[in-house]
């Protein structure tokens, strides 16, 4: 033990002061000749005979050092850390090349550990409860969600341990201090904590007795962020009464921060409430969708034993004759552990995440290229260092090692820079809260998967930056190197730099040409009329409590409301509807058989709204002919209906709309309806749709039903203005509605989200793309105009014009450029394919001016970045070219 | 008396353990008193010395420390350690076992 010790110490000691060592060595060496020479000296030679005596009976001395050395065996990491070390005092003396590497690789490190800690964190991490790894995602051949009895079937199979049943997309009402607001809770089946063994900080879950549906539960657990938030962090808050869509709730739990809830994707819902019929009132039907299926596996159960026994209880219910069948089994998925890669649930998203990773792979590709290239040219300069190296008798090993050395320093200044980069990414962007209606939360944290993660990045930049140039500039062909006798003259264009460049400017191009498009398309977008006015316009979203109202009260409700609100100055009008265009609750597109009141049959495909009295005034669409709709068209009076010029010029092309009967689709038979009304078209679901045929009927006498009701009004002057006043106004009249005031510019943000995210991300990692890209060719060209200084200083000492000069360098770079962009192209022309489905109409994947501009204008560039060391060329002065011979 | 043999290998750490063992003495002190006990036959390979001198501090049976030789030059001194006092006994044994059965093979081929 005490000699391992001692050979551990004799070993760092050689390690950490090997100069020492290797001084005591040659002292050593040094002392023992000197006796030697003492004994020729005595037997009469002269001190020079003597020396040589001695140094012939010892040998030779260089090998012996050497040989004692690796006796202490630590040569192979001693040669590493002096590699380090002296790499790194070389770098220190080129601050530019380390910061533009260093930059290069920090911002590509950067993007990939943001794209791959989010990636990771939504595929790979688990729900926080009880051995997740046993637990499954289910989802039934007939979609995603099960009736409540069903659920109840399928727990009590016993097929698996248990199955616990969640649903994410019904609101609830919370009534707050101020008001009352919406937010998303999980409602879940009884068995819910009790089974999965969701940890509960302070308090506890609801025991499986005391959530039964049937029973009318009435506690609450509450999210960490909610408790914090909205609570205030009440220190008292268990056993607090907390009203829910109008009922009070015990607050029996808080959960732990940090937790990462059941349904995974990041999703965090504010507060968990037992299922009972005050949120569904469906409860008992068996086709309603009621939750969402995990379940546990029995002990020792596999995963596809368990299936295969869930399966089998799903045929015999399924046998058992009642209406609503489930199907089958159509995914069971692993919640965690290992196996839930191979069964992932959310291939959406697999996919997405994808798609990123290969972006952001690619730009650290481009970075990696761009640091070799660096390298390259520094080390070609460097090659008379490297042959008198090898002359020396340096192997190749050793010199590749160095090389590696100094692209290590280079990764992990560029990767330290990345992730730190990237902590302040996540960090930003975990305060910005995204405009979709659920709540996310995501965990960044340093752990062993960002740890694992920054190593990876690190050794694949390492030898991505480094082999390449360490291989070429070490290929054995010392003679010429050694003369300084490079091929001056030759025309060697094709060089691996080329190539290396050619390849960034391809990838650049792609990335570039995306984020156009994107950008193009936000663009038209914006500039797209939306046939309705969105700046003096302002829409309340109402979401009721649940049964609270009847049809007539509702309506009569509404009606109060519009009066109280245009009795407030500055709002000419007001009116109510069921769906606001463009907004996440846009109405429905119907396609179906329509019957004419001439008894003619067609098949039409229509967006359908149902909207208030002064509807069309309100918003800003224009009355072609006929009428808005009116008070008088009340529940009793006759069905009418108004329609848009382009259901007018699509299925009345032959006859006069107004006035004609139509028969829509009802729940059991088809109605009629009396055209009273056309109005100017306008947009529905995006801003970039193909006009679509719209059928408006009216908000009392069809579309009177469900929670959620938009109340709009028009402004006199900006729609902010009086938001306050409008929420003051509607809240005072059921302090248990959910009521959110919002102008229509900001409303309308949704319908530009997909455009915006595209553009944004697409255009930066396009611009990184093309900043990193002509680094790449500004360095070789200027690498290449300074190997070729001779032969341009010959050219002009026999007559060659600066005009000419300056031509022959651009030449190579406009051909590099002109490479790169056409291979971009091909490739572009595939992969913008599949976006055609977020481009506004008009506008295809392979517009053609998105193409020719990024085309030209990464040409240009191109040319600029050449066009500094190209200057430089033509400043040559002959004399001293030709002097250097 | 002819040219000095070369050491039988792996001799050599034998030779060196045991010298050391006497008293703690430089590398040059060494090979001299190696030359010297065995009558001139042995010839220590200088340039095998001092690597061995090395492996052997490396395995921990020698140590190592500056101080001054009886000719008054500064020198780095080997002593045997006790680690370094049971590897010698081991190498004796071994040895001891390999001369009898090398003298057992000669003389039956007498």
């Amino acid at each position: 033990m005490g000699r391992r010790l001692d050979r551990v110490v004799l070993r760092l000691r050689s390690l950490f002061r090997s100069a020492d060592v290797d001084r005591s060595l040659q002292r050593e060496i040094e002392g023992h000749l000197e006796e030697g020479i003492a004994e020729y000296v005595a037997r009469g030679m002269s001190r020079a005979d003597a020396r040589r005596a001695a140094l012939r009976d010892f040998g030779p001395v260089a090998r012996i050092e050497e040989d004692c050395r690796d006796m202490r065996r630590v040569s192979v990491l001693q040669n590493l850390v002096r590699d380090l070390r002296y790499t790194l005092r070389s770098l220190g003396r080129q601050p530019l090349l380390v910061a533009a590497a260093t930059i290069s690789i920090g911002v590509a490190a950067a993007a990939n550990t943001v794209v791959l800690t989010l990636a990771s964190e939504l595929l790979f991490t688990s729900p926080t409860v009880r051995q997740p790894e046993r637990l499954a995602y289910i989802r039934t051949a007939n979609g995603s969600h099960v009736s409540y009895p069903q659920w109840r079937e399928l727990d009590q199979s016993g097929a698996l341990a248990g199955v616990a049943g969640y649903q994410i997309e019904i609101e609830v009402n919370w009534t707050g201090p101020e008001r009352s607001i919406s937010i998303m809770p999980l409602i879940v089946t009884s068995n819910f904590f009790d089974l999965l063994g969701v940890p509960v900080a302070t308090g506890r879950g609801f025991a499986t007795s005391e959530a039964q549906a049937e029973q009318q539960p009435d506690v609450v657990v509450v999210s960490h962020p909610f408790w914090q938030n909205r609570l205030g962090s009440d220190p008292a808050a268990l056993g607090r009464v907390l009203v829910f869509n109008g009922r009070p709730h015990t607050l029996i739990g808080i959960l732990p921060r940090r937790l990462r809830a059941v349904p995974g994707l990041g999703i965090a819902p504010e507060v968990y409430l037992p299922l009972s019929r005050h949120v569904l009132p469906s409860l008992d039907d068996r086709r309603s969708a009621a939750v969402m299926l995990i379940g546990r596996l029995h002990e020792r159960q596999t995963l596809q034993q368990g299936r295969a026994a869930l399966q089998a209880a799903v045929e015999r219910l399924d046998r058992g004759g009642e209406s609503a069948k489930l199907g089958g089994i159509r995914q069971f998925a692993a919640a965690g552990g290992l196996s839930q890669l191979t069964g992932f649930a959310f291939p959406e998203i697999v996919l997405f995440f994808g798609l990123l990773a290969v972006a952001t792979g690619l730009v650290l590709a481009i970075a990696c290229a761009n640091v070799a290239g660096l390298l390259l040219a520094r080390g070609s300069a460097r090659r008379r260092e490297v042959a008198v190296r090898s002359a020396l008798g340096a192997t190749r090993g050793r010199l590749v090692q160095q090389f590696l050395a100094e692209s290590f320093w280079l990764a992990l200044g560029g990767t330290l820079l990345g992730v730190a980069v990237s902590f302040a990414l996540t960090g930003a962007l975990s305060r910005v809260t995204l405009p979709v209606p659920i709540p996310l939360e995501f965990h960044a944290a340093i752990d062993a998967r960002l740890l694992l993660l920054f190593l990876s990045l690190l050794t694949v930049t390492t030898c991505l930056c480094g082999f390449i140039p360490a291989l070429q500039v070490t290929r054995p062909s010392l003679v010429p190197a050694l003369k300084q006798d490079e091929p001056r003259f030759g025309r060697r264009r094709w060089t691996l730099r080329a190539v290396l460049v050619i390849g960034q400017v391809a990838v650049a191009l792609v990335l570039l040409l995306t984020g156009c498009l994107f950008l193009r398309n936000l663009g038209r977008a914006h500039h797209l009329d939306p046939g309705f006015d969105t700046s003096h316009t302002l829409v309340a979203q109402v979401s009721f409590v649940e049964g609270r109202y009847t049809p007539e009260t509702r309506a009569a409700f509404l009606h109060d409301a519009i009066e109280r609100l245009t009795a407030l100055p500055g709002l000419p009008s007001a009116t109510f509807a069921h769906g606001v265009p463009l907004t996440m609750r846009s109405g429905m597109r119907t396609g179906t058989d329509l019957q004419r009141g001439d008894g003619a049959v067609f098949h039409a495909r229509y967006d359908g709204n149902f909207v208030g009295p002064d509807y069309f005034a309100t918003m800003g669409i224009p009355l072609v002919k006929g009428r808005e709709f009116l008070t008088t068209d009340h529940a009793g009076s006759a069905r009418v209906a108004v329609i848009n010029q382009e259901f007018a010029r699509r299925y009345f092309s032959d006859r006069e709309p107004l006035g004609s009967q139509l028969h829509l689709p009802g729940a059991t038979a088809p109605y009629a309806v009396e055209i009273v009304g056309v109005v100017g078209n306008s947009k529905h679901r995006t801003i970039g749709e193909e006009q679509q045929a719209a059928i408006y009927e009216s908000f009392v006498q069809r579309g009177n039903r469900g929670r959620f009701v938009h109340i709009l009004a028009r402004t006199a002057g900006s729609p902010d203005a009086v938001a306050r006043d409008v929420e003051r106004v509607l809240n005072g009249m059921d302090r248990s509605a959910a009521i959110e005031v919002i102008p229509m510019p900001s409303a309308l943000g949704f319908a530009f989200l997909p455009s915006q995210i595209g553009a944004v991300l697409l255009g930066v990692l396009g611009l990184l793309g093309l900043g990193l890209a002509m680094v790449g060719l500004y360095a070789t060209i200027a690498y290449s105009v300074s190997r070729r200084t001779a032969e341009i200083g010959i050219r002009m000492a026999l007559g060659a014009s600066r005009g000419a000069v300056l031509r022959m360098i651009l030449r190579d770079a406009a051909l590099f450029a002109a490479v790169g962009i056409a291979i971009g192209l091909a490739c572009a022309s595939f992969i913008t394919q599949p976006l055609a489905a977020f481009l506004v109409a008009g506008l295809s994947p392979g517009d053609p001016v998105t193409f020719t501009g990024t085309a030209v204008l990464l040409f240009l560039v191109s040319l600029a970045a050449a066009a500094s060391p190209a200057r430089r060329a033509t400043r040559i002065d002959p004399v001293a070219a030709l002097r250097r011979e | 008396m002819g040219k000095p043999s070369d050491l039988i290998q792996g001799t050599l750490d034998l030779l060196i353990l045991k010298t050391v063992a006497l008293e703690p003495r430089h590398g040059w002190a060494i090979a001299k008193r190696i030359q010297q006990i065995s009558g001139e036959v042995l010839q220590v390979n200088q340039g095998a010395l001092y690597p061995a001198l090395h492996r052997l501090e490396q395995q921990g049976w020698l140590r190592a420390h500056d101080g001054v030789t009886a000719t008054g030059r500064e020198a780095k001194i080997y002593a045997l350690t006790a680690a370094g006092r049971k590897q010698l006994a081991r190498e004796i044994e071994s040895w001891d076992r390999l001369s009898n059965a090398i003298g057992l093979i000669i003389r039956e081929a007498e």
